[in-house]
């Protein structure tokens, strides 16, 4: 398949599961940011708008980071229930290119989300090209990571129903347990050891310290972004060897 | 003639197979090009998995397969790039609408707008469903699904088509408009593999066939082929009273309301038949179908289940 052809092939699968079910279905776009905004009030109002800030990084990362892990419920569903993946299969589509193309169809419908944070972003005033430049940097990481490991999931689940059962697993491991929504330093001691197997820790923190919530000495932001790039990494690997593309 | 597909002591266990029992056991088949090829079996005979690995969806456990000379699991990439798949219980995604499941898959595989689109039309046209390309596939029935992902495959650039199933819970009319659309198919010299459960389509499409019965080759070549390997490849249907005892020294006997069917060499069909007339029997005589091999090769009837240990392939 040529360089033009993949291209094609992501812009369809960008289409087919992005564009199309938006436009039959725009409250999927609802759902999407129904929990991170959810989030966000529920700090606005305890900490009577003191702690927007963080509520505004973390919505920003707990809304890449479902669309990352979102992925799999869909991978499922065509996986077991259309067999759109055995068509797929059968087809010159590789499968580094059904997954760039799904993720970035699932990019899609976090669009208005991120546009409601990034309006939020702008006018409390945390835009500056650096936080920009991390934040996108950050994000993107996550969002990459999370499709990775959803991809691998996918292959493994037998049934939708699974998928159900370890979304909001996820959510609690990822993106409540640790410091995503507040500073690491609120939790105690034991929990920040804990915190520290947890990528969207390291995610938070350069976020966090983006913008100045958290101070972030250069040599903590080094290590955050190696500890997140490794990570990605590490799931990219494990997408490329350990994902059933072809059943066992 | 070239072979499109070709296996060489292929077998299947499936991981976590309590039995061990294989689902594909030591086949060896060669699938010629430009035809197409009919696969018949029961319920678990192994047809769908012999597909899969044909079609690179599954892993095989020992053994060869090829297709168009690449092999599956070693040249994956150089067999996909020439084959299309209506994978059996298949749905197409229920948001799109019927023009967009064809299209949108050619553009899947690498299709320029304008190639897509004249496909499309064609394919749509071809089975029929060019007043339905608006509508979303959640409001099509079950027969129509089937015929827009038939459409799907039919109008892709592949060389090898693989149909699993693909006219289940159609009508008589709309699995004619299939048919003739899998026909047109092989005069673009394209090979397609089809597994049915309906012997009649098997016998109407294919130009070869192979029989599987749990998981093994009991049977394949032309429809000639097979009905020559039978005992019997003449059937005799007579209504009213008859000897059964004269019948017998015919051949098989098999009682039927009204009458009896009896299977049997040609002369004897042909004096069994010069008989029953002079005596005013109504008779009819032709060779075996496809039913009547099946029932002697296998010994069950096609749709009859099979015993739920045999089934865990």
């Amino acid at each position: 398949m040529s360089e033009r052809n993949r291209l094609r092939s992501i812009g369809t699968l960008v289409r087919i599961n992005g564009i199309v079910p938006i436009r039959t279905q725009p409250f999927y776009l609802v759902s999407i940011i129904a929990q991170p905004l959810s989030f966000l009030f529920f700090i606005w109002i305890v900490s009577r708008g003191a702690d927007l800030a963080y509520g505004l990084m973390g919505g920003m990362v707990l809304t890449m980071l479902s669309v990352g892990t979102g992925l799999q419920s869909d991978l499922t569903h065509y996986r077991h229930d259309m067999k759109f993946q055995d068509v797929v299969i059968a087809s010159p589509v590789e499968a580094p290119i059904y997954i760039a193309g799904m993720a970035l169809s699932e990019l899609v419908y976090s669009l208005p989300a991120l546009a409601v944070f990034v309006a939020l972003f702008v006018y409390y005033g945390y835009a500056t090209v650096s936080s920009v430049a991390i934040l996108t940097g950050v994000l993107l990481l996550v969002w990459s990571f999370g499709s990775a490991f959803a991809f691998t999931l996918s292959t493994y689940f037998q049934d939708i129903r699974e998928t159900w059962a370890f979304s909001p697993i996820f959510s609690l491991v990822l993106t409540v347990l640790p410091p995503v929504y507040y500073p690491i330093s609120y939790l105690p001691a034991w929990a920040q050891i804990a915190a520290r197997f947890s990528p969207t820790t390291y995610a938070a923190e350069l976020v966090q310290g983006a913008v100045g919530l958290q101070p972030l000495t250069p040599t903590t932001a080094e290590i955050d972004w190696i500890v997140l790039v490794a990570f990605a990494a590490a799931l990219f690997l494990i997408a490329a060897f350990k994902a059933r593309w072809r059943d066992p | 003639m070239s072979s499109a597909i070709r296996t060489e002591h292929l077998s299947k266990i499936y991981p976590g197979s309590a039995s061990r029992t294989p689902a594909l056991a030591d086949l060896t088949l060669d699938v010629p090009a430009g035809r197409v090829f009919g696969v018949i079996g029961r319920n678990g005979a192994g047809k769908t998995t012999f597909v899969r690995i044909a079609a690179t969806q599954l892993e095989l456990t020992s053994g060869r397969a090829e297709v168009l000379g690449y092999d599956v699991m070693t040249q994956a990439r150089d067999v996909r790039v020439r084959i299309a798949c209506v994978p059996q219980e298949s749905r197409p995604l229920y948001f799109l609408n019927v023009e967009e499941v064809v299209y949108l898959y050619l553009k899947l595989r690498g299709l320029d707008h304008a190639e897509a689109r004249r496909r499309t039309t064609e394919a749509l046209d071809e089975l029929s469903l060019t007043e339905y390309r608006r509508r979303p596939v959640q409001r099509l029935s079950g027969g129509l699904r089937r015929r827009t992902l038939c459409a799907m495959v039919l109008a892709s650039d592949a060389d090898v088509l693989f149909l699993d199933e693909p006219t289940t819970g159609l009508d008589p009319i709309a699995r004619r408009q299939v048919w003739d659309a899998i026909r047109r198919a092989t005069k673009e010299q394209r090979t397609i593999l089809l597994t049915t459960h309906y012997l009649d389509e098997a016998e109407a499409l294919s130009a070869r066939l192979a029989l599987f019965e749990r998981g093994r080759l009991a049977l394949s070549g032309t429809p000639e082929d097979l009905r020559a390997r039978v005992r019997y490849p003449f059937r005799v249907t007579i209504q009213g009273a008859y000897s059964a005892e004269e019948l017998t020294s015919y051949g098989r006997l098999t009682p039927i309301e009204g009458g009896a069917l009896v299977f049997a060499r040609e002369p004897e069909a042909r004096e069994l038949a010069r008989r029953a007339l002079e005596r005013g029997q109504r008779v009819s005589m032709g060779p075996v179908t496809l039913e009547d091999i099946f029932l002697e090769v296998v010994g069950r009837a096609i749709d009859e289940e099979t015993p739920p240990a045999e089934a865990e392939a």
